[in-house]
């Protein structure tokens, strides 16, 4: 069975309520809206419901549209569960329209019945189930009402055979005849489809089907059929044959409704978009919000990294090390394995525990409660410059926590050209673990407005990389067009649920590539190449930016967690200068420490947001991303480099 | 005066170039004739000088132009008197407005406009072109100009590919739809507007894009039917 409906009608949480926690995800090849799998038994019978991306209709040029359609007709589910707002049952119904062209046994659930309600709105569901001649449910799916019957009936419709299409005007009706009737001579038809509904998509013309059919040149004179009627429809209607299509099924649609939908007095409520968008509390509220999200992860993030580091120091390092030990003994082959099996999952954990499951917490409570589309909707403007929608600015501001679920949540954004710009100034933004080393190594050996200083030359680069950026990439980032729906409470199980599955992606897809990065990276140091690899690099650390040739060190194993940086670099401190060397000053002038916090904040960010950045890049564009950060941070740091003591004299 | 078949052939030739440049086959296509037959007809329209052939691409000429507009003309206005004056539905009455245009005369046209009383749009909302040939452009600003509490009907969306247009569709938006403007966000911000039962945010690229008039009242349809 399948599962589909409008976004924001309570899909996914109808999904999580049907089916257990054994859920897959699936991707078409060169897309980001996921389809997912998920098993249950009811009674005797054991079923798999497929959740198809939130969509409008099946038949725009979006990504989830596409998915959505290619979805039903390659898997031909047994029966499709339309979700519908009860609420706006007009605009929902056309697309139980489009199921019901495609000739696929549907059930209907009308969910949000709860705010309908308040809204002062009833559905008479009889009345709905024999105009459409499908089976119709009210639910709730938040408070799991409905959600039995639905699944009975939805498991009847399998058996009850295929629904009465819906009968548009008589243009369509006269357009559709001759071609089902052609359509009719074939054996079979792709995708079993019946010859109504293959004649409805030839006509609307989004898929190619010549290749489909197994009759050659019969096939031909089908769709060449086909294309003669497309083009007679656009001149006699004067608009694009999708777009008509869509007229007459918003017609039926809007029919269906005003027939079916009751209206009673609403009861009065606080619209609280009004106070979330109007200037004089909006914006207060949306620095309060982006300041509340920046000091958890910030504040909180970093406490809970720190006791998570100590537990793991504590308890589970040493296990894992007499356990290496054992096998390997204590030679560089041990301690490379120890790099990757002890540091190399600590950073992965350690970043994902305390930084990404909290996020993602923060981030389902501002999507559920609706506060995340009027951010985006007070935000747009300003993110516009950068080839950005407001939806953007989130992930910009977790990325000052920690850039890895930033890049992650990047993945909602419409478009690749936006994603990649939003990836981008993301791994540009420091995060908690870069700013405690420009905090550590600036601000505790020089001072707090030198440390300032380097944030804000890495804000000015970050802007003018966003703008940049935005000029360069071909292509123009898509206006927002955003459905705006009222305030809702979110679920606390919801929000707990959908949290832990993405963070068991990010475990499961980042920790194998963060170990491995450990692992060579470990391999490289202990084998001493490392040491040789940064030789190369002498003259551009010592001779550009004016570094001790070890700091240029330290700069490289910090990818694999940025903070160790500065670790390291008192650790290599003490190893060159002896035991009093832990303050930095002795050993380095305050330009070699501006210097070595900016280019440490700039230049490459570290494995985990790689790992992520190939994940929903690729790598040749995440290498291209890598790369930029290190032009800009090298070339930064020269120029302070050479600038600063000019200032300072 | 063409025959009735050029004319249906400039009709579609014109129709075609307010989209884009117009090939031989798009007209085959529309016209549902096959290749051989357009190449031919089009060899027609050259040697009346309607048409001219750049790089095998097809172009009205003045005079095709001028006779294009005057057919687009009596086709809008047969199908404004079938909807008015015999009460014909606006979505049955192109076929038959296609029979009656070859045969309008300039005398009956005028006269047919001192009766359905200078209309200036035919029943699906597209302008009829005056005899002198000048085509109104659907008047209409850009929603963005509007402000907070404006009721708007969407004239138009312009875009390149109609893929915005086909979205906003999805949406339950087209050409003919009412909207209300809810709230403009500070700082020059998206508009938010009201269609039927749903709220939607309209950044102001978007926004722009969308060409609008303000709403003409239930009222207002109403007195015009009944004068």
């Amino acid at each position: 069975m399948a599962l589909l409906g409008n976004p924001n009608v309570g899909k996914s949480t109808l999904f999580n309520s049907i089916t257990g926690l054994g859920v897959s995800t699936a991707h078409y090849p060169g897309t980001t809206r996921e389809v997912q799998f998920g098993r249950s038994t009811f009674g005797d019978t054991e079923f798999t419901l497929a959740d198809l991306p939130g969509a409008y209709s099946l038949y725009t040029d979006t990504e989830e549209s596409w998915v959505s359609r290619r979805a039903l007709l390659d898997i031909r589910p047994d029966a499709v569960v339309v979700v519908v707002d009860a609420g706006n049952l007009g605009r929902n119904l056309r697309l139980v329209l489009e199921v019901l062209d495609l000739g696929l046994p549907c059930v209907l659930a009308v969910n949000l019945v709860d705010e309908a309600e308040r809204a002062g709105i009833g559905v008479d569901t009889e009345k709905l189930s024999s105009r459409l001649g499908v089976q119709v449910v009210q639910t709730v799916a938040t408070q799991g009402l409905g959600i039995r019957e639905l699944v009975t009936r939805a498991l009847h419709a399998i058996d009850g055979g295929d629904p009465p299409p819906p009968r548009y005007t008589p243009a369509l009706e006269a357009a559709l005849g001759p071609l089902a009737v052609s359509a009719s001579a074939f054996s079979a038809l792709p995708y079993g489809l019946s010859p109504r509904a293959l004649a409805l998509q030839l006509i609307s013309g989004v898929e190619d089907f010549s290749v489909l059919f197994d009759e050659g040149s019969e096939a031909a004179r089908l769709t060449g059929e086909a294309e003669v009627l497309r083009g007679d429809l656009v001149i006699r209607h004067d608009e694009p044959v999708t777009v008509w299509l869509s007229r007459e099924r918003s017609t039926v649609a809007e029919g269906l409704a005003a027939e079916c939908v009751m209206h009673a007095e609403p009861r009065r409520r606080v619209d609280g978009w009004r106070i979330a968008t109007s200037p004089l509390t909006g914006v207060p509220l949306l620095l309060l919000v982006l300041g509340c999200v920046f000091a958890f992860l910030f504040f909180i993030g970093d406490l809970l990294a720190g006791g998570f580091s100590a537990l793991w120091a504590g308890s589970v390092s040493p296990l894992i090390r007499s356990a290496v030990t054992a096998v390997a003994g204590d030679g560089s082959l041990g301690r490379t394995l120890l790099w990757g099996l002890d540091s190399g999952i600590e950073a992965s954990l350690a970043i994902g525990l305390p930084y990404i499951l909290t996020f993602y917490v923060i981030l389902g409570v501002l999507e559920d409660t609706g506060y995340l589309n009027a951010l985006a909707f007070l935000a747009d403007r300003a993110m516009h410059r950068m080839g950005l929608h407001g939806h953007a600015l989130i992930p910009l501001v977790a990325a000052a926590g920690c850039n890895v679920p930033a890049i992650l949540a990047v993945r909602s954004l419409p478009d690749r050209r936006e994603r990649l710009i939003a990836s981008t100034l993301v791994a540009l933004v420091p995060c908690s673990a870069r700013t405690a080393v420009v905090l550590g190594a600036v601000g505790h050996y020089i001072g707090m407005g030198p440390a300032l200083g380097v944030l804000a030359v890495v804000f000015v680069l970050w802007v003018l990389t966003g703008l940049g950026l935005n000029m360069v990439l071909p292509g123009k980032s898509a206006g927002l067009v955003m459905e705006v729906f009222p305030f809702r409470r979110p679920s606390v199980r919801g929000v707990l649920r959908k949290a832990w599955g993405q963070f068991r992606e990010f475990l499961f897809v980042a920790t194998p590539i963060v170990v491995v990065g450990s692992l060579i990276l470990g391999g490289l140091y202990e084998t001493g190449l490392l040491t040789r690899l940064s030789e190369p690099l002498a003259p551009v650390v010592e001779g550009w930016l004016g570094l001790p040739a070890v700091a240029g060190l330290t700069l490289l194993i910090g990818t694999l967690r940025k903070e160790l940086a500065l670790q390291l670099l008192i650790v290599m401190a003490v190893a060159v200068m002896g035991a009093g060397a832990t303050d930095l000053t002795l050993f380095m002038t305050p330009t070699n420490l501006f210097v070595y916090a900016l280019v440490n904040t700039i230049a490459v960010p570290c494995v985990s947001t790689i790992a992520v950045l190939a994940r929903e890049h690729g790598w040749w564009r995440t290498s291209a991303i890598v790369g930029f950060t290190i032009v800009v941070g090298v070339a930064a740091g020269s120029v302070f480099a050479h600038v600063l003591p000019g200032l300072a004299r | 005066m063409p025959s009735a078949t050029l004319e249906e052939y400039l009709e579609t030739i014109y129709k075609l170039a307010e989209r884009g440049e117009v090939r031989p086959a798009q007209i085959a296509e529309a016209m549902g004739v096959s290749g051989p037959t357009v190449t031919a007809t089009l060899k027609r329209l050259q040697a009346k000088d309607l048409i001219t052939r750049p790089d095998n691409g097809v172009a009205l000429t003045t005079t095709g132009t001028a006779e294009a507009i005057s057919i687009v003309r009596r086709h809008r206005l047969a199908e404004r008197f079938l909807v008015d004056a015999l009460g014909l539905s606006w979505d049955e009455v192109h076929e038959e407005a296609c029979l009656l245009e070859h045969a309008l005369s300039p005398k009956v046209q005028s006269a047919l406009e001192v009766f359905l009383e200078n209309p200036a749009f035919c029943p699906h909302g597209h302008p009829i072109p005056s005899s002198d040939g000048t085509v109104a452009v659907v008047s209409g600003e850009p929603l963005c100009d509007y402000g907070e509490g404006a009721s708007v009907e969407i004239v138009r969306v312009e875009d390149e590919d109609d893929s915005l247009l086909s979205y906003l569709a999805s949406l339950g938006m087209y050409p003919g739809t009412s909207v209300f403007v809810c709230d403009v966000a500070p700082f020059n911000g998206p508009l938010m507007i009201e269609v039927g039962q749903s709220r939607y945010a309209l950044g102001r690229d978007v926004a722009s894009k969308i060409v609008v008039k303000p709403s003409v009242s239930e009222k207002d349809i109403e007195a015009r039917r009944k004068s």
